[in-house]
């Protein structure tokens, strides 16, 4: 188990324990219940044919309450297992992934590609959910365990050969289900892998010329050429579909195998055989579910892998110099004071945004000679630089919350009053205006889609907001129609002459380029 | 946390129309796989009742066992396989409705290239469990205790209607317990949906966190969330596993029963006169069959998130159906006449997010060249769109030779030349034909109109017209793809050509031989070119300007 696994765990140990406890009783109670009946069965059986003395003599009691019992207690403790051991899993992974969140945020922040550390987050969900799926079925594997002992111990009432007859059959499980699965299945979860992501990117590639495939009736042979890739993919589905099933088969025949081997060796009276055999029975599902678990085994090694070294590339943190409050900058060999407007121009695939992400400490490929306060951005990374510069990308990214906890982002401590006023200079109080809930309207996935002339809105009030002497504005008027943009223009002036914040401007629209007052041309 | 207080959605009809056939084979499977449990259970009470005997020998038992039990392994992996099969068919039929749905549509619906990527293949995948494991588990565990309660029948048949009896509490208890599951998961669902994704969103925006300096204040905020996350799965656990263990009471309740009622029959104690003459053999027989009874119920249950995964990917399926049927359905008129005269007054367009285009007023006499300016933004491209109807138009009409332009059902008429230009796999050649499949093809003029348009050297370094076109659009730059897609549109042969920024991003010498082809295809046809060439807005005869409060026209 990894580290950063390791200490979440453990710190709900004492309910593992318990929940282990649980699956104890419950394997218990499982394999009782059958062994039990069985054995009764065949007592009750033998005292009947012995005559009313027999019957007399036999104990009925002690069974039938036994068995009663089992029954109770397994219901009641298989619901034990499952509460404690969700309980201990889902809090343990909620530990691990605010720790995750942490770990890569630190890693991203001292290495030099900070802008491109969101890429992966979709994989990371995954991984974690495979790592909670792990950590609950430990717990349902100490139950298979306890059936085993339980069922080996009834074994050796029928002998020393029935006994190694069961231990064999349990130990061939264990060593077929592992095998088979890293022999069968890497490779070919890893093809289903490579197959998705080859549809999806070829539909990618396909999908973004729409109005192409409108005009031209493009759409069923787009649909038949991606037919191939589609049926790669559910072939790659299907060989792991495929190799599961295998896992499986070979499991129930082994257990097959083991009960029919019992039967020719065992010595002993008929209740005596009744019970072991049940209870070998009983025992042998839950070991065979544990073999279904293998095949998720290699799938999660790679996601441990993976988690362990996300964020474990830490560079050494160099101690960056405090840059001046107001601090000048130099683009290409301009100095611009503090407080001044400037227009970053250039045509199309210039390096506009490139210029500015790399100045805002994002990456740093930007061609550009570049300073801040005399400093190279590149040198200092975004930890220094971003007190400097408030910037807000072309993409105008929101994250998945309200609108509050969007602008909350920029600083600490904005109360709601500042919000709205940086809304308004930001011409967003028509969109805050005409979502029901206002400032706490949930944006993200669900309902509420906002439009990339509101998003923009938005994200542009939260570059406001941040109080940097610096204002980066990366295509601020996308997506605005006229009046508006004459209106965010005039609120923007107003607002930087109030506040003397310097002002970076990458827009291709007249209208917005004349709030600056000198252009650096690119290209 | 205030964003995870919102008051859950009123319970939406969660039956998706998209629903996946009945898969018989699986499920049949399935029951083999159930059946397979007769010669099973008959192996355990001979080797038993032979011990008892003691004349009889052992290895019939263990044949039986044998057989059993391979059959019983053969069947569940046929029953995984064909499960797989009919989820692959199921996700084939629904490919083949859904792309053709999506491909077309995507900009009217406003949609993302990557919305549409996890449409048509993430959610299409999470089809899968719900055909290839629940639907075949659901017909099973209907049928098998029928199957078992009819084996167990000859042998004790007071057996079987003990087992068939506890069926009915256990129904009774299941329908009450599901409903309260139902009612808890839908009242944290909202809650739930919101704050497990979290995760995956904060780390997705982690450059502009990091930024803005919010990384240790997200972090906190992340840990109370997810421990928040955490706390209502329970809940919701809670519930879902104790219906769980209503299930799991009957089914050791049915053992239990079974067990007693078998051997006080057997010791002769029955407190009631016996019904039937059990033996050892057939009481055994009994019991090994009764944990059976509601084994297809319990792997019901454990597939029960295939269900939900499943139901939730069709119900996005069916919603995106919904909202691309009525731009893809639309009727197909036959192109009448081409237009000699497109006119448009006041017309606004206006989008779902607000923005705001127009009023535009133009007068297009064909054929002949016109041009639509303004700066990059203004809604040039609305414009044509709008023409094929794929922007929303508020106010104004369009007007074809005095009737209402059709919008998108006069696709046949127009060739179209945009930003972004779709390529088929197969040959250049075949790329350029796409809009007029079988006609004559000149290949000499083919490849004098691309030498033109300045694709010369890529002709002669790719291997000319039959350079071969893959998935990925064979490399070919986005200017290079631009131009083919320009040649496309004038090859068409259609009568209107709409052409978004015809002359960008081309050397000075290939624009003006663009637009010396563009004035030499104005001849015959009626061409309308989204520009910032002024050169090429020099050669139009009207000049609409978007960027102007009130557009200007200047015929």
């Amino acid at each position: 188990m990894i580290a950063l696994l390791q200490a979440p765990l453990a710190r709900q140990r004492r309910v593992l324990r318990a929940a282990m406890a649980c699956a104890i009783v419950a394997a218990l109670a499982g394999v009782g219940l059958l062994a039990t009946a069985g054995w009764f069965l065949a007592g009750a059986a033998l005292a009947g044919l012995g005559g009313p003395a027999a019957v007399t003599g036999f104990n009925y009691l002690l069974p039938s309450a036994g068995i009663r019992a089992a029954a109770i207690g397994r219901t009641a403790s298989r619901y034990g297992e499952r509460m404690l051991g969700h309980r201990a899993a889902l809090f343990a992974l909620a530990e691990v992934r605010a720790g995750l969140f942490a770990r890569i945020a630190q890693a991203a922040l001292s290495g030099r590609e900070a802008g491109r550390s969101g890429e992966m987050a979709a994989r990371f969900g995954r991984d974690v959910d495979l790592l909670e799926d792990a950590a609950i079925r430990r717990v349902s594997r100490v139950g298979a365990w306890a059936a085993a002992i339980v069922a080996l111990a009834c074994a050796l009432a029928l002998g020393v050969a029935a006994l190694i007859v069961l231990a064999a059959g349990l130990a061939a499980m264990r060593v077929a289900g592992p095998a088979m699965a890293t022999r069968l299945l890497p490779a070919r979860q890893a093809e289903r892998a490579r197959a998705h992501a080859a549809l999806a990117a070829d539909y990618a590639e396909m999908a973004a010329p729409a109005i192409d495939i409108a005009v031209y009736g493009l759409a069923p042979a787009l649909a038949e050429a991606l037919h191939e890739r589609a049926t790669a993919q559910c072939r790659a589905h299907h060989a792991v579909a495929q190799a599961e099933a295998w896992l499986a088969a070979v499991q129930a025949l082994i257990a097959a195998v083991t009960l029919a081997a019992i039967v020719l060796v065992a010595q002993g009276t008929a209740p005596l055989l009744a019970l072991a055999l049940l209870a070998a029975m009983a025992a042998l599902e839950p070991w065979s579910a544990v073999a279904a678990h293998d095949a998720n085994a290699p799938d999660t090694r790679l996601a441990q892998e993976r988690l362990e070294q996300a964020g474990a590339t830490l560079a050494t943190a160099q101690p960056a110099p405090v840059l001046a409050a107001r601090p000048a900058l130099t683009i290409a060999g301009t100095t611009l004071a503090p407080g001044a407007r400037v227009l970053i121009a250039g045509p199309s695939g210039a390096g506009k945004t490139r210029l500015v992400e790399t100045l805002a400490g994002l990456r740093d490929d930007a061609p550009q000679a570049l300073a801040i306060d005399g400093y190279d951005p590149r040198d200092l990374g975004l930890a220094a630089v971003r007190p400097a510069i408030a910037l807000m990308p072309q993409s105008a990214p929101l994250i998945a919350g309200t609108v509050a906890d969007n602008l909350a982002l920029a600083r600490p401590g904005i109360d709601r009053a500042a919000m709205e006023a940086a809304l308004h200079v930001a011409c967003a109080d028509d969109v805050l205006a005409a979502l029901p809930h206002g400032l706490d309207q949930w944006l993200g996935g669900d309902g509420a889609r906002l439009s990339g002339g509101q998003r923009r809105r938005i994200a542009l009030a939260r570059a406001l907001l941040s109080g940097r002497p610096w204002l980066v504005l990366d295509e601020p008027s996308e997506g605005l129609d006229l009046a508006t943009e004459a209106l965010l223009h005039q609120r923007l002036a107003a607002w930087l002459d109030q506040t003397g914040t310097g002002l970076l401007l990458v827009s291709h629209r007249p209208a917005m380029a004349s709030l600056a007052q000198q252009a650096i041309a690119l290209g | 946390m205030d964003r995870l207080s919102h008051k859950a959605a009123p319970a939406r009809d969660s039956r998706p129309a998209t629903r996946p056939p009945r898969s018989l084979r699986p499920t049949a499977w399935w029951m083999a796989e159930s059946a397979g449990a007769i010669p099973l259970a008959a192996g355990l009470a001979w080797a038993v009742a032979s011990r008892a005997d003691g004349a009889l020998p052992a290895w019939p038992a263990a044949t039986l066992l044998l057989a059993g039990g391979a059959w019983r392994a053969l069947a569940l992996a046929r029953a995984r396989l064909t499960g797989q099969a009919a989820a692959t068919r199921f996700q084939d039929g629904l490919r083949q409705r859904l792309w053709p749905a999506l491909l077309p549509s995507r900009t009217a619906r406003a949609a993302l290239v990557g919305e549409d990527v996890h449409l048509a293949v993430d959610t299409v995948d999470r089809t899968e469990g719900l055909v290839a494991r629940f639907l075949p588990l659901r017909g099973a565990s209907a049928l098998g205790p029928l199957l078992i309660a009819l084996a167990v029948a000859p042998a004790s048949w007071v057996s079987a209607a003990i087992m068939l009896a506890t069926l009915v509490p256990f129904v009774f208890g299941l329908i009450l317990a599901g409903g309260m599951a139902a009612r808890r998961a839908q009242a944290q669902h909202r809650a739930l949906e919101r704050a497990s994704g979290l995760f995956v969103d904060r780390i997705a925006h982690l450059p502009l966190i990091l930024a803005s300096g919010a990384e240790e204040r997200i972090g906190r905020q992340l840990a109370m969330a997810t421990q928040d996350v955490a706390r209502r799965t329970m809940g919701v656990l809670a519930v879902a596993f104790a219906s769980n263990a209503i299930l799991e009471f009957f089914a050791a309740l049915c053992v239990a029963l079974v067990a007693v009622y078998c051997g006080f029959a057997l010791l002769g104690l029955l407190p009631f006169p016996a019904p039937e003459h059990l033996t050892l053999a057939r009481a055994f027989y009994t019991l090994a069959l009764a944990p059976e009874f509601y084994l297809g119920m319990r792997r019901l249950a454990a597939a029960y998130h295939d269900k939900q995964t499943g139901e939730a990917a069709l119900a996005a399926i069916d919603q995106a159906l919904a909202h691309a049927a009525p731009i893809v359905e639309r009727p197909a008129q036959p192109a009448t006449a081409t237009p000699r005269h497109l006119h448009g007054a006041g017309v606004v367009i206006a989008y779902p997010d607000g923005t705001r285009i127009g009023p535009l007023t133009w007068d297009w006499r064909g054929p002949g060249l016109h041009a639509v300016t303004g700066a990059t933004g203004s809604g040039k491209s609305s414009l044509l769109l709008a023409l094929i109807g794929q922007a929303p138009l508020a106010e104004g009409q369009i007007v074809a030779d005095g009737a209402p332009w059709p919008g998108d059902a006069a696709n046949a008429l127009i060739g179209w030349a945009g930003q972004a230009v779709s390529l088929l796999p197969g040959t250049l050649a075949s790329n350029l034909h796409l809009a007029q499949p079988g006609a004559q093809r000149d290949d000499a003029a083919l490849v004098d109109l691309l030498t033109q348009l300045g694709l010369g050297p890529m002709l002669a370094r790719r291997g000319g017209l039959a350079m071969a076109i893959d998935h990925r659009g064979a490399g070919l730059s986005g200017g290079e793809r631009r131009r083919i897609g320009l040649a496309r549109a004038i090859l068409s042969g259609r009568p209107i050509l709409l052409l978004d920024e015809p002359t960008a991003d081309l050397d000075p010498a290939s624009a003006a031989a663009v637009r010396a082809i563009l004035a030499r295809c104005a001849q015959d046809r009626l061409v309308v070119a989204a520009t910032h060439d002024a050169d090429l807005a020099a050669l139009a005869q009207t000049c609409c300007a978007v960027d102007a409060p009130a557009a200007r026209n200047a015929a």
